[in-house]
């Protein structure tokens, strides 16, 4: 199916929606009534026809949208970019997976043509031709890793395997809930994820490293995760905190069900070839709670998961001022009666 | 400890002790980190070379007793940024299994560090033991600057001035503790700022 | 596990003892780039049943027409390398695995000294190529028992040139390792891949002198999850499951048209944990999910990746 892609705005006046489409195929994390942090990693396979998962890496309505918001969101701090000096093997490894995997996805959008090392690769919707020698950095306008993370949806962090641990040592990152990825450049898998309340505790975040660690080339895995953000807006950074934080305060009863949005973020994970590292994309997508209960079965999940979330999860997702509010709006689609395991919208 | 839970990043701190196996040692001390020195020096010497980097800080100078005590090796510098600049010439000669040692204040061992990276030793490859002060450098995520010494759970940023909450989670390569603006959500509004970090 | 198809393109005897293989893919396309010191594990069928032996692959990672790999021909053992010495011929095929790397380059080291004992040149191989691409400070010493075995000995010459140093045993040349590893700068990283005492004497003398656990690398080859066949019972399902030697018990319980759930199939989720009904045996437990006492107890088994040495094993499936 052709894609239209929409005008769209994630900041400001906020001009964001989702199509009928896009919200029958949104990732809704909720098979069961409660949630907890677990081991939810599975093989990254081809998922059905029109799912987010149907190819490697989704491209949707929001496409040209979320690639404009990046762009503005670097423009104005250069710091969401960054990339120790010896992760450029991986740059080019991630080159190769994203440009190979959108043009034979989408071939009507984007295109690369291969010559020995003499690529060329053409992205229509945002207009981008581009000869380059694989391999050579001085050929590409920028670094190779920025170029193309420019323009594939979402956020990605390039990870080095080393010390049998791995480095996040590379990244974009413009659409964060709520971390940063200058703080955290560098750091290990267990110093980057320090602040998670209680997964340490129950074992969840040491399997999923040994996991990782074995990752292997050409089974790649995902794993969604998702929290609570007011507004649509994609930089929930902590360097912006200023900026979006007192958007908390603006959730009432009447505005709750179109002011709090759904994030997910469908994790994936690639080993990378030639440098042997892994990366982590991170892919947002954000549905406001009056979208989502076009699909009352979902309504009436969420009401549930949240209902008796944990709360240090709460706390840690930042949802303490609106949360009573959105459980008290979600209630009126949950008629108490048992559901079936399952995240389909009917 | 923040939010009622532990934040795994932070760095832990030991005693200093001899490495029995070793090609050479280093020691690099500032103001109370003397102290440790001595206490090393009590311990029984190893085979090997010896080099001591110290330095006073404040009220704090043990120059007087180390030059009684370290045999040889000995360097007493004026400032840290001598002994920075020290540390770089001394670590060009020096060969693979040299055991480093520092001690001082946090900011004072975060900087040692910074010029050892540079020469491949990482992390593990040190023994850092906190003295003096629980001062903390903190990196505002905000604009970027590093804030030294501070002492408070609520700081003012050097950089942009904004009142910044002292987060326990921590960054070995800025060698400094995440600052977040405090009265983001409701500017102006600040907790009681105390002094938890004397 | 993705396996690649592929079909022997040439045979080339290296030393009296070492034959050298290379692969292209049975459909013509490329391979993956990979890493310097990754392997593959190469599949065969051998009267029957089926080995699996990791080899190293040497030729140049950015070379993706063909895979290289060489190997030495073990008498002593009953495994692959005898089939690879004596039945496989251009134009056999083989199903291999997608490049694994176990042994790969420090990227931060400022100096790498490689030292490799006979066929335990064969990881580093693929190293030296990425080394010299990065314009990186290394070393290779190389021993071997003497000059015609010294394999590779003139590829190695026209790659590293003065960063070679060879010992041939059989001319009294010897490597100094308390002399080599006592100057190296500081970042040094050492490699080491050969025969068992070499290993551990490179391990030794890096320690003793105070070099950093993670500064030292050594190639220990992990033989993919395979072990010897047994059989199971699912009790709901009312059938019994022979579980190859090759295949997980989960493939083998889904090849009997059961189904069973599953995430990750390695162990980590919890997803597919199985109650044990009934046991009489050893169940021997690969995965990270269960806690040691759940698996001291024997009441859950992790059928993706676990497997049992036993006579009876009923599962509440
Ligand atoms: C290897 C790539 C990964 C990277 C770079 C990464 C990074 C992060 C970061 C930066 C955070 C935010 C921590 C903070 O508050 O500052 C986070 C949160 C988290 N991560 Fe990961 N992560 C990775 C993979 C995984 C995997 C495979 C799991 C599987 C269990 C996982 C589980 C979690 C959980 C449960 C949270 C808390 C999220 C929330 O409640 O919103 N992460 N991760
Ligand atoms: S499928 Fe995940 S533990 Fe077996």
């Amino acid at each position: 199916m052709a894609l239209a892609f929409k005008q769209e705005t994630f900041r400001n006046d906020y001009k964001y929606s989702n199509s009928p489409n896009a919200i029958k195929r949104f990732p809704f994390p909720f098979a069961e009534d409660q949630y907890m942090y677990s081991v939810n990693i599975e093989p990254h396979v081809k998922g059905k026809t029109g799912s987010v998962s149907e190819f490697a890496f989704d491209v949707d309505e929001h496409y040209v949208g979320e690639c404009l918001d990046k762009q503005l969101t670097l423009d104005l701090d250069r710091g969401r970019y960054a990339a120790l000096p010896h992760m450029m093997d991986a740059q080019w490894d991630f080159v190769e997976l994203t440009m190979e995997a959108l043009s034979n996805d989408y071939p009507e959008h984007f295109s690369l043509k291969k010559e020995g090392l003499n690529w060329t690769w053409e992205n229509k919707p945002l207009n981008i031709k581009q000869s380059f020698v694989f391999g050579d950095a001085s050929t590409m306008p920028m670094d190779p890793f920025e170029f193309m993370s420019k323009q594939v949806q979402g956020d990605f962090v390039l990870l080095d395997q080393r010390d049998e641990t791995l480095y996040a040592d590379a990244g974009f990152v413009t659409s964060q809930a709520d971390w940063s990825l200058a703080f955290d450049v560098g750091m290990s898998w267990r110093e980057w994820h320090a602040p998670v309340p209680r997964a340490t505790e129950l074992g969840v975040m040491d399997r999923a490293l040994k996991y990782l660690l074995n990752l292997q080339l050409g089974s790649p895995v995902r794993r969604l995760n998702w929290t609570m953000t007011v507004n649509p807006r994609l930089d929930t950074s902590p360097e912006n905190y200023p900026l979006w934080g007192t958007d908390r305060n603006t959730v009432n009863p009447e505005n709750v069900a179109d002011k709090v949005h759904l994030r997910v973020e469908l994790q994936s994970l690639f080993r990378l070839p030639r440098s042997n590292g892994i990366v982590f994309s991170i892919r947002c997508y954000l549905m406001s709670l009056r979208e989502l209960s076009s699909y009352p079965r979902w309504a009436k999940r969420l009401h549930r998961v949240q209902k008796t979330m944990h709360p240090d999860l709460i706390e840690y997702k930042g949802m303490t001022k609106f949360h009573p509010m959105m459980v008290e709006w979600l209630s009126q689609f949950d008629d108490g009666s048992a559901m079936a395991v399952g995240t389909q919208p009917e | 400890m923040e939010r009622g839970y532990w934040i795994r990043s932070k760095p832990v701190y030991t005693s200093l002790l001899w490495h029995e196996k070793a090609t050479s040692h280093l020691v690099v001390a500032q103001g109370q980190g003397g102290m440790a020195v001595l206490k090393l020096f009590q311990l029984m010497h190893p085979k090997q070379a010896i080099t001591v980097l110290y330095t006073p800080y404040a009220e704090a100078d043990y120059s007087k007793t180390l030059v009684k005590v370290v045999p040889e090796g000995l360097h007493i510098l004026e400032t840290e940024q001598e002994v920075l600049a020290k540390l770089e010439i001394v670590l060009q000669g020096m060969c693979m299994g040299m055991r480093l040692y520092i001690a001082g204040s946090e900011d004072f061992m975060w900087s040692v560090a910074k010029v050892a990276n540079k020469f491949g030793i990482e992390d593990a490859g040190m023994m850092k033991e906190l003295t003096g002060t629980l001062a903390r450098p903190i990196y505002c995520v905000h604009c970027k600057a590093t804030t030294h010494g501070v002492t408070t759970n609520i700081g003012e940023c050097s950089g942009c001035g904004r009142m910044l909450f002292v987060r326990d989670h921590f960054s070995r390569k800025l060698g400094a503790y995440m600052g977040l603006m405090i009265d983001a959500e409701s500017p102006g509004e600040l907790p009681e700022i105390e002094e938890i970090y004397p | 596990m993705s396996m690649i198809d592929i079909k022997v393109a040439a045979v080339e005897q290296v030393t009296p003892l070492v034959k050298h293989f290379t692969f292209v893919k049975r459909d013509g396309s490329p391979f993956p780039a990979f890493s310097g010191g990754s392997h593959v594990v190469v599949s065969m069928n051998v009267g029957g049943r089926v080995h699996r032996n990791p080899y190293s692959l040497m030729g140049s990672p950015a070379d993706t027409g063909a895979y290289h790999i060489s190997v030495r021909k073990q008498e002593q053992s009953r495994g692959g390398s005898v089939f690879m010495h004596e039945n496989v011929e251009v134009g056999t095929s083989l199903q291999i695995t997608y490049p694994v790397n176990l042994f790969s380059l420090a990227k931060k080291a400022h100096k790498h000294i490689l030292i490799a004992g006979g066929i335990g040149i064969t990881p580093f191989m693929s190293q030296l190529i990425d080394l010299n691409r990065l314009n990186a400070n290394f070393e290779l010493h190389y021993a071997f028992r003497s000059p015609e075995h010294g394999a590779f000995a003139d590829q190695l010459k026209a790659i590293c040139s003065s960063k070679l140093h060879c010992y041939a045993d059989s001319k009294g040349e010897r490597l100094d390792l308390l002399a080599l590893l006592s100057k190296q700068p500081l970042g040094t990283h050492v490699y080491v891949c050969g025969p068992n005492p070499m290993v551990v004497a490179v391990i030794e003398t890096a320690r003793n002198l105070g070099w950093p656990e993670n500064h030292i690398h050594s190639e220990q080859f992990l033989s993919p999850g395979i072990g010897e066949p047994f059989k199971i019972q699912l009790a709901k399902s009312n059938i019994e499951v022979h579980v190859p030697a090759e295949m997980s018990m989960l493939e083998a319980i889904e090849a009997a048209g059961v189904e069973a759930d599953y995430l990750c199939r390695g162990g980590v989720c919890g997803r597919c944990e199985v109650n044990v009904l009934e046991s009489d045996g050893a169940l021997l437990h690969h995965d990270h999910f269960l806690t040691d006492a759940e698996k001291a107890a024997g009441k859950k088994i992790m059928p993706c990746v676990s497997r049992a040495r036993c006579d009876r094993l009923v599962l509440d499936l």
